[in-house]
């Protein structure tokens, strides 16, 4: 079967005219559920197959389960390779066994999910090599050598997790750790490569150049470098990690909620505390990231950077702001927390400052969430005087929600730096100037960002996009590189007044955990979403056009129905995944009980807020 | 049923089975699973919620020129594929606009020559990339207008031509661009359009 992509648009755009987009799927469906082999045999004139289909569900819908599938288990098999590698170098400087187990139990959760990515990777394969043949010659035949190169990286990859992991326990002390945390460097390479590669192509996709001739390698690097790639790179870099983070936060906060004795309550408590950390630490840049890859996608095609941002996608960034605005709540409510539960006695001196954070996150996810133009009847719109509100609408441009995004990270940093301070008392002579200084810091950039914020919207847009962006996100840059280097000195010297204490946070601090990791899933399944869309109806955007019945992009809430079934399969196939992994764990001490309690390390900014009490260690 | 109420029932059955779950259900891992359920179907409904807008690809419009007859009939399908195919109107507004990110094209057919359009969306490089606005010398826009002739957009010169009538039309100026010029598939083409001679600094002159 070639395709009946023609005859079905155009009953397609029949059909949405009468305002019956069910109608227009049983179409579709009956369309699909017609045997393909019966069609071809019908006389279509031959040639090479372009599209294959599949009755019911559809190939691309297909296609779209198999592959978030498989981007999100990829996004956690390379993110926590990052972190559990730092662990481990925390626990091998300071001599604290408890980081080296806690980045072997990490390791564990990665081990049990490389086989399951590799796997959907697979499937995907077989799938877009079936259902889209066409594409699928024109992308071989570019990036063939990458393809290759692609391989040879999972087998590297995979021989190093194999060592990584097996030889954990056996290579624990002297030259046996160096060579060991030498395996960890070379799983985070192969890892970030085996992330680049595909990358390429996918934003090839997106953002094509122009291949002269040459050498199929010199084809396929040209291919590679395009635009976007470095950007996406980046991006999904820190994503990757924000998603690890949050999703052995995740873990924890339910193992918290399951467990039965104290250590087990004590160890997941604070195997949850790191996991947010990790997640939060990941999450303050990514926004600048975004940004930077969405001004690429601008510079390269202002169209498809319209398409996103002013067109039938503009909506979907309203979504992405109130995801990631509950994204931020949720992580800061979570430190919150810790500083009232773990650090007895402390909630009344820091319940005016969390209050305040508190209603500045919630003021700027207000902002942040605005939409430019309202859905009005034309009633509304006259006393508008537009579609555009006359307060409001100022909020629903870029000027302000850079403002206000910045201000959220500023926050969340504060909430951290918050919780890294909470009962101890700095010694150093010099501490009231310290104090005094970050203040200062703090203050003068968040009026800074703020008054650039305001600016913004009286200078022409080149100099917004080009300075005025990127001086509000150097200044908090210089903010988090300043104030925390600074904490971590002034708290080397500092004495404890109240001792952490360790699995005493409610229930709730564990289903913040869940929220925060199904925030970073639903967001990663939405951007997936709006990267795959802003081609509209081009594979390769202004080179292969889509010529199957799927070449058009579906509305924002059939997609997010799609967008929350890959968020929970995905929750189940990893819960699965874990709770087979870890199901020898159970009765087993996790080696953090009894012993001297309280006791914190030190020197370790990485890790701020300590660790569970020692115990018996295996 | 409208497919859009069809899915916030779905959404809502899904919140109702989590709220359920949550009132009734012990095991932890369960309520975790109906906690994870209402937060799905929240998103959602959420999202059914705001303007549903789906994205079709252009209907191939054949360009019949049995059925251009006055340069009337050309400003009618430029105006087509203004809104259409040629995706002027993604960027350009005709009148002002808070949100068009490029220039406002209400009365650009008295402005511009008919040469200096054909130039712009053919040569883009030519002159209009370069933003001439400020002090000393020109500097280059972060965001450029694309090949009109070109893919992704890729219209033929009939199209262009088209369009051109449209905009001249709608800027209440005579329409210079007859149906005669128009190419023919099979026949040999048409004096091409020239830009100014003198190149653009003569054409922006017209401005």
């Amino acid at each position: 079967m070639r395709h009946q992509g023609g005859q079905l648009q155009q009953m397609l755009r029949t059909l949405r005219g009468h305002g019956g987009w069910l109608s227009v799927w049983l179409l579709a469906a009956g369309w699909l559920a017609l045997p393909s082999l019966g069609i071809a045999a019908e006389g279509a004139p031959a040639g090479p197959v372009e599209y294959r289909d599949i009755p019911g569900i559809g190939s691309r819908n297909i296609v779209w389960v198999i592959a978030q599938l498989h981007l999100l288990l990829a996004g956690f098999v390379l993110g926590v390779p990052i972190f559990a590698w730092v662990c481990e170098i925390v626990g091998w400087k300071s001599g604290e066994k408890r980081y080296d187990k806690l980045a072997k139990e990490f390791t564990k959760l990665l081990t049990s999910s490389y086989a399951t990515t590799a796997l959907f990777g697979g499937i995907l394969l077989f799938l877009l090599i079936g259902f889209y043949p066409k594409l699928m010659n024109y992308l071989t035949d570019i990036f063939f050598p990458s393809f290759v190169f692609y391989c040879i990286l999972f087998l590297l990859e995979t021989a190093t997790l194999y060592l990584y992991w097996y030889g954990w326990d056996a290579m624990q002390d002297g030259g046996k750790k160096t060579f060991h945390l030498f395996l960890g460097f070379l799983l985070n390479l192969f890892a970030f490569f085996i992330m680049i590669v595909p990358n390429s192509w996918a934003t090839f996709q997106a953002s094509p150049v122009v291949i002269a001739e040459g050498t199929d390698l010199a084809r396929a690097w040209a291919a590679t470098w395009n635009p976007t790639w470095w950007p996406v790179n980046i991006h999904r870099l820190i994503a990757n990690v924000v998603l690890g983070g949050f999703m052995c936060g995740a873990y924890a906060g339910i193992r918290y909620l399951a467990a039965e004795t104290s250590e087990e309550r004590d160890h997941y408590d604070w195997m949850g505390y790191v996991g947010n950390f990790i997640g939060v630490f990941g999450m303050l840049p990514l926004p600048f990231a975004g940004y930077w890859l969405m001004r690429e996608i601008y510079q390269y095609n202002q169209q498809m950077g319209i398409t996103l941002m002013g067109g039938f996608l503009s909506w979907l960034f309203i979504l992405q702001a109130m995801l990631i605005g509950v994204l931020f709540l949720g992580a800061n409510y979570y430190f919150w927390m810790g500083i009232t539960y773990r650090i007895p006695g402390s909630e009344m001196s820091y319940r005016k400052p969390i209050m305040a954070m508190l209603i500045i996150l919630l003021v700027c996810l207000g902002v942040w969430m605005t939409p430019h133009s309202l859905v009005a009847s034309l009633e509304e719109a006259r006393k508008m005087g537009g579609t555009h509100h006359p307060l409001l609408g100022v909020f629903g441009v870029m000027s302000a929600k850079m403002t206000v995004a910045n201000l959220m990270i500023l926050v969340t940093f504060m909430s951290f730096i918050m919780y890294w301070r909470a009962g101890k008392q700095e010694t150093a002579t010099w501490a009231k100037v310290a104090r005094a200084f970050m203040s200062g810091v703090l203050g003068v950039a968040a009026i800074v960002v703020i008054v650039l914020g305001v600016w913004g919207y009286f200078v022409p847009a080149i100099v917004r996009i080009n300075y005025f962006s990127t001086s509000q996100v150097l200044i908090v840059l210089f903010v988090m590189l300043t104030i925390t280097p600074l904490t971590a000195v002034l708290l080397k010297s500092a004495k404890t007044t109240t001792e952490m204490v360790w699995g005493r946070m409610p229930p709730r601090a564990g289903y913040a955990l869940v929220l925060n990791a199904v925030m970073v899933i639903l967001l990663m399944t939405l951007m997936g979403y709006a990267r795959s869309s802003s081609r509209v109806h081009w594979h390769v955007y202004g080179v292969m056009r889509d010529s199957s019945q799927y070449a058009f992009s579906p509305a924002l809430g059939y997609a997010a129905a799609f967008m929350a079934l890959n968020t929970f399969l995905f929750c189940m196939l990893v819960a699965f995944i874990f709770w087979v992994a870890t199901m020898g764990d159970k009765g087993k001490a996790t080696g953090y009980g009894g012993g001297e309690k309280g006791k914190l390390p030190h020197g370790v900014p990485a890790m701020a807020g300590g660790s569970p009490p020692r115990g018996n260690e295996q | 049923m409208d497919e859009v109420v069809k899915l916030q029932l779905i959404g809502l059955t899904v919140v109702g089975l989590g709220i359920v779950i949550l009132l009734f259900i012990r095991a932890q891992f369960a309520r975790v699973v109906g906690f994870v359920a209402i937060v799905l179907g929240l998103f959602s409904l959420v999202a059914l919620s705001v303007p549903q807008m789906a994205s079709l690809p252009p209907a191939e419009e054949k360009f019949d020129i049995a059925t251009v007859k006055t340069p009337t009939d050309l400003a009618a399908i430029g105006q087509k594929i203004f809104f259409s195919k040629g995706q002027c109107a993604l960027c350009h507004s005709i009148g002002p606009s808070e949100s068009a990110r490029c220039p406002d094209l209400k009365g650009i057919g008295a402005k511009l020559s008919r040469e200096f359009i054909f130039e712009s969306l053919t040569q883009p490089q030519a002159y209009i990339y370069l933003d001439y606005r400020h002090e000393g010398p020109p500097k280059e826009y972060p965001a450029r207008m694309p090949y009109i002739n070109k893919n992704p957009i890729g219209l033929t010169k009939n199209e262009i031509l088209s369009v051109i009538a449209f905009l001249q039309q709608m800027s209440g100026e005579p329409i210079s661009v007859s149906p005669s010029e128009l190419e023919v598939p099979g026949q040999a083409p048409s004096a091409p359009v020239k830009a100014g001679d003198s190149g653009p600094v003569a054409v922006a002159q017209a401005r």
